[in-house]
């Protein structure tokens, strides 16, 4: 449903003393995600995955190679026109903002101011609070609320194909375990093609398949046990003092 | 008695379908046009004859008073002095306004100066809503002045909105807090074409224990200019808030002074402001959620003056 053809994101290096230089973050990848199944991209920091799901987005615009969402060229259109052809993004660090409350982001995306209505999403959603409804999206928010409520107006938008960029930053413990579930859930009902950006060994289980990104290249596409020798090596982290290892926290950063 | 314009004002800066419930008092063209008193809110004429005094009796709980301003007579600029004797106890709701309709090509304004007397304990909701219009060249102007003093335990809430079409504003806001009182103040601004917005705001945290929270909204359209100055002297053991955030549009300009006098060593006072273009990131999010460009700048300002 969503076809990669030589994909470029090409920047001018700024390290570079000639400005005729250009540098890859996205290098020439070629990849087809199936209708309804569920992907984890992973990969070391700075290899792409972000870039790689801000392009699929629309978010960055493409250098080179083509974009396909179910048969047609996306690579020009714009972010409004790819969000109503049935793709939704979850933002790494999502937008706060003055005077827009988490009901607000809801009708913008669903159409629908009814009450009810809005609460059978958030029932559906899990996650949120009843109480969340009315906060303003602004700054006082925390990491884990803000995050759960891009969760939530990412699935209330019933998109074909969801992107998850990082989605369990800031989130406590508790609360990975059930978002799994529910993008699983949501995988399963609706068949939504789900693409995951994440460390987090609970997102890789969950996959039905792993990609591991690496120079802006795909490194490995597979299951998760075919990947975990390549994870090993890849495995340069600046947090491993602080966390005591990645065996502990279950990462595989 | 209320011909077609002067409904669609009062609409516009009161929320008004005809007259209100409760009391009020209608000023149109410099003059009073409609009043009526209720069983605990007063309103006469002062003894100048430039203005009214609203007197609220002490314990008037869930009340309103009325008192917008419209214009519409060509050269007018009408002065008016309005006192606000608020009751201890009270906890009343007054709803301000001025809507000009500039017709021809003079000249059109308003200067209201209200000041509070907000009583012990007592608690007033005040909203003052900005809005001029009409086909005509003349130039509108609002130079509201608003004094506000808050006995011990007092609590005042202003929303102070101009929306549009005002050429010239110059806005003075002084307040002088007592022990206990509370002062929340949002100002939120609108500026196009080549508007001018002047906002001076003069805080004075005299009793132990007062608070005060300055919020201020501006945006610029057009070649449009604003300017902001805020000062919060703390006297006393106190705390007080200045927020104001300014997003710039097209060429507008923008310039912002908050500042901070502590007199007191217990005295807290901070501020926070930013200029700027709208946030790409709130962009970028909107758009993500189906909404073009256009749309996704409006609902950032629609929520930003909210």
């Amino acid at each position: 449903m969503l076809d990669l053809k030589d994909l470029y994101f090409t920047v001018n290096d700024a390290e570079a003393e000639s400005a005729a230089f250009k540098r890859h973050i996205i290098d020439g990848i070629n990849f087809t995600f199936e209708k309804g199944k569920f992907y984890a991209i992973t990969g070391p920091n700075g290899s792409g995955k972000t870039t790689l799901a801000k392009l699929i987005m629309g978010i960055h615009p493409v250098s080179g190679g083509k974009i396909l969402f179910e048969g047609k060229d996306i690579s020009d259109l714009t972010i409004t026109e790819r969000a109503k052809a049935g793709i939704a993004y979850s933002f790494q660090q999502p937008a706060r903002f003055k005077g827009i409350t988490f009901r607000d982001l809801l009708t913008i995306v669903t159409g629908i101011d009814d009450e009810n209505k809005l609460l059978g999403i958030l029932g559906r959603v899990g996650i949120c609070p009843l109480s969340f409804l009315d906060k303003e999206v602004d700054a006082k928010l925390s990491g884990g609320e803000i995050k759960k409520i891009e969760l939530a107006t990412t699935i209330a938008a019933n998109p074909k194909l969801a992107i998850y960029d990082e989605p369990d930053t800031g989130i406590d413990l508790w609360t990975i375990g059930p978002m799994v579930s529910l993008l699983k859930k949501e995988q399963a009902e609706r068949r939504t093609t789900t693409i995951v950006v994440s460390h987090n060994r609970a997102f890789l289980e969950a996959a039905d398949e792993v990609l591991i990104i690496q120079s802006g290249k795909i490194a490995y596409h597979g299951n998760l046990e075919g990947a975990l020798p390549l994870l090993e090596d890849l495995s340069v982290c600046t947090y491993r003092d602080s966390c005591e290892g990645e065996r502990d926290a279950g990462c595989f950063r | 008695m209320l011909d077609a314009l002067d409904k669609s004002l009062l609409k516009t800066v009161a929320e008004l379908e005809g007259l209100p419930k409760g009391a009020y008092n209608i000023r149109k063209n410099g003059k009073l046009l409609s009043r009526q008193v209720s069983a605990n809110i007063d309103i006469e004429t002062n003894a100048e004859g430039t203005g009214i005094v609203v007197t609220i009796k002490p314990g008037t709980k869930n009340e309103s008073v009325h008192i917008p301003v419209i214009l519409s007579q060509a050269g007018l600029y009408d002065v008016v002095y309005n006192s606000f004797i608020i009751g201890e106890d009270a906890d009343v709701t007054i709803v301000a306004g001025c809507g000009i309709h500039c017709g021809s090509s003079q000249a059109e304004g308003h200067a209201g100066i209200h000041d509070f007397q907000v009583g012990k304990r007592a608690k007033v909701t005040y909203v003052e809503k900005h809005f001029a219009t009409g086909e005509g060249t003349g130039r509108r102007s609002l130079n509201p002045t608003t004094r506000v003093f808050l006995d011990e335990g007092a609590q005042a809430q202003m929303e102070l909105t101009q929306m549009g079409g005002v050429d010239e504003a110059d806005r003075l806001n002084e307040a002088t807090l007592g022990p206990d009182s509370v002062l929340l103040i949002t100002e939120r601004v609108l500026t196009d074409g080549d508007q001018t917005a002047v906002s001076k705001n003069n805080i004075t945290l005299k009793g132990a224990s007062s608070r005060v929270n300055l919020i201020s909204r501006s945006v610029m359209r057009g070649r449009s200019r604003q300017i902001f100055y805020a000062t919060l002297d703390a006297q006393n053991k106190c705390f007080g808030h200045i927020e104001c955030d300014a997003i710039i549009m097209d060429e507008g300009s923008n310039e912002t002074m908050p500042a901070l006098k502590a007199q007191h060593p217990d005295a807290e006072l901070t501020h926070e402001a930013s200029i700027g273009k709208i946030a790409n990131d709130q962009l970028t999010k909107l758009m993500s959620l189906g909404l073009t460009y256009d749309q996704a700048v409006n609902r950032i300002i629609q929520g930003f003056l909210k």
